[in-house]
């Protein structure tokens, strides 16, 4: 071995140490959090800090009798019927952006998904608050999952037209010239080969949804609570439910954690809506 | 694509879903704030038409350009530090380093994570008297007495930005990474054989290579810093006083405490035209420089 060679190779431990201990330093409330679950609330406020603890189960109990498994079912209802609606709704316009870049308008059309996708929530939660309230739609299931289509399928859109643009053409050409028409082109051939962008920006979209606040907080009330906005409730005058809190929180990471380790390269393109590939 | 009369039409079909529902979702709420902005708004109820009175009272409302101030000092200060940590992470990442693919879906975690729950660790480490953070640093070291970082009138803006902080630099350091791992390799090789240093390397190759990136990825994430609003109003609801109030929070407090809905859709409309603003040109750097869209 040279010693150029064993120079790198210290080089190569030293950036390792040095990069997990910061990723790991990093995460550690996370690790914190997952610890409070258990913590019994004699020893939480404890000073100095205890490290050491009989684990207990009493927040658990406390957070499946305020009826938690109710909140993780809206949430599921409410992300699931809204990520489906916007790939139904989303993934035609994503090819169509990506094949037909000549088309009249196109840059104006694509600019206003955009400027759907960047408005902040708080200026639209106003005149949804207002026109749900005429209509009706407040405190429903059917109005939280059409507001989320305002961020969740202009993302949609634009992140899979990146995916959608990395196909070769050549394939749909082919099969237009041997006389099949343009629907089952798409259907047959070009949305198998989306599947895997469609896989993860649909993802990406239920995940925005799982972790979505202000319009559920307001737009939901008191019938349709999502995970989130349980935390409203264990934050009271009376004080702070720490553990419980720790549990909501544990729970909303759980798909997270799972999404992370499965998309980990489209994760980029899409928080860049497309302008970075992973 | 092959021509035809057919291909006139047949992207306006496919797009035209999409469209009606955003149009539904996105315009007509816009439109109607607009409309409402212009009106005196009695709670819900639009009055009569009353040109800029809305907008004026907001102008000349002390609390608006305050708000406007903290969201100015907390977006200035949290996105160029997110920015430069992020670009030093990303050039440590670069390097050859054990076990990378266990470590980059890691970052991605406060990321991802839903800013409520961001909010929640934070509560927690910071909690005053026997939060982890609190008190076996802020407090033994005199930073600071037994109380949460939160509720210190000096401090809690800056304990937000240094939660957005913990939040969005992995995201910047992974966004910077996926642009180094993707530079073409022969001007480095061209480089390495006419003996150039590590730093010249870095500052003639990598930064003029990465600038259109850095410049979306930036630009963005100053766009994206404009709109938070969940962490904020979980850790301190825009006080003690009104030392953290943000613009979102000011424009929440303006309908859901003040029912002040004439303030709250002017306030929203000149958002909504900044963001506009920010959009276009985020939208033609993009494109222009990256060829992203």
């Amino acid at each position: 071995m040279t010693s150029a060679m064993r120079s790198e190779k210290r080089n190569e431990l030293l950036y390792t140490a040095i990069t997990w201990a910061i990723v790991l330093t990093v995460l550690f409330p996370v690790f914190w959090m997952a610890l409070m679950i258990f913590k019994p609330e004699s020893v939480m406020f404890e000073r100095p800090t205890v490290w050491l603890f009989k684990p207990t189960l009493d927040h658990f109990k406390y957070v499946i009798e305020m009826g938690f498994i109710k909140n993780v079912g809206a949430s599921l209802i409410v992300c699931i019927a809204s990520t489906l609606l916007v790939i139904l709704l989303g993934t035609p316009a994503a090819y169509a952006f990506a094949r037909f870049q000549k088309m009249k308008g196109r840059d104006d059309m694509f600019l206003f998904i955009l400027a759907t996708r960047m408005a902040p929530p708080i200026a639209l939660v106003i005149p949804f608050y207002l026109i749900y309230a005429k209509i009706g739609l407040n405190n429903t299931y059917t109005g939280l999952i059409l507001v989320y289509l305002t961020f969740n399928l202009s993302f949609y859109v634009w992140v899979l037209k990146s995916f959608c643009q990395e196909i070769p053409v050549e394939l749909e050409e082919a099969a237009m010239a041997d006389g099949y028409p343009r629907s089952q082109v798409l259907l047959r051939i070009v949305i198998p080969l989306m599947r895997p962008g469609i896989i993860a920006t649909s993802v990406l979209c239920f995940i925005f949804a799982w972790n979505e606040f202000l319009y559920a907080f307001m737009l939901g009330g008191k019938e349709v609570k999502t995970i989130p906005t349980v935390i409203t409730i264990l934050i009271t005058a009376q004080g702070v439910k720490w553990g419980e809190l720790a549990i909501v929180g544990m729970v909303a990471l759980l798909p997270v954690l799972f999404v992370v380790f499965l998309l980990q390269r489209h994760i980029v393109r899409g928080l860049t809506l497309g302008a970075v590939k992973g | 694509m092959a021509g035809g009369s057919r291909s006139t039409w047949y992207p306006y079909v496919l797009i035209a879903p999409a469209m009606i529902t955003l149009v539904v979702v996105g315009l007509i709420p816009f439109l109607y704030t607009i409309y409402m902005s212009f009106h005196k708004m009695n709670y819900a109820q639009v009055g009569p038409f009353t040109w800029f009175t809305n907008y004026q009272a907001l102008l000349t409302n002390k609390a608006f350009w305050q708000s406007l101030w903290v969201t100015v000092v907390f977006v200035c200060v949290a996105v160029p530090v997110e920015f430069m940590l992020g670009l030093v992470g990303a050039l440590l990442l670069h390097q050859k380093i054990r076990l990378r693919q266990v470590l980059v879906p890691l970052l991605f975690i406060p990321t991802m994570l839903a800013p409520i729950v961001v909010a929640i660790l934070w509560k927690i480490m910071l909690a005053g008297a026997w939060g982890l953070l609190s008190y076996n640093i802020l407090e033994r070291f005199g930073i600071l007495g037994d109380i949460s970082a939160f509720a210190s009138p000096t401090l809690a803006l800056y304990a937000l930005i240094f939660v957005d902080i913990w939040e969005w630099t992995p995201f910047m350091i992974l966004a910077f990474f996926a642009g180094l791992q993707s530079l073409p390799l022969n001007p480095y090789r061209a480089a390495a054989i006419d003996g150039a240093t590590a730093v010249q390397t870095f500052f003639r190759l990598t930064v003029p290579l990465m600038i259109p990136l850095m410049a979306v990825i930036g630009l963005l994430r100053f766009i994206d810093a404009f709109k938070i609003f969940d962490t904020i109003y979980m850790l301190t609801g825009g006080g003690p006083g009104s030392a953290t109030e943000s613009i979102n929070i000011f424009t929440y407090k303006r309908v859901f405490d003040f029912w002040d809905i004439g303030s709250a859709t002017a306030t929203a409309v000149i958002i909504w035209v900044l963001f506009f603003i920010f959009c276009n040109i985020f939208y033609k750097i993009a494109q222009k420089k990256l060829k992203a869209f």
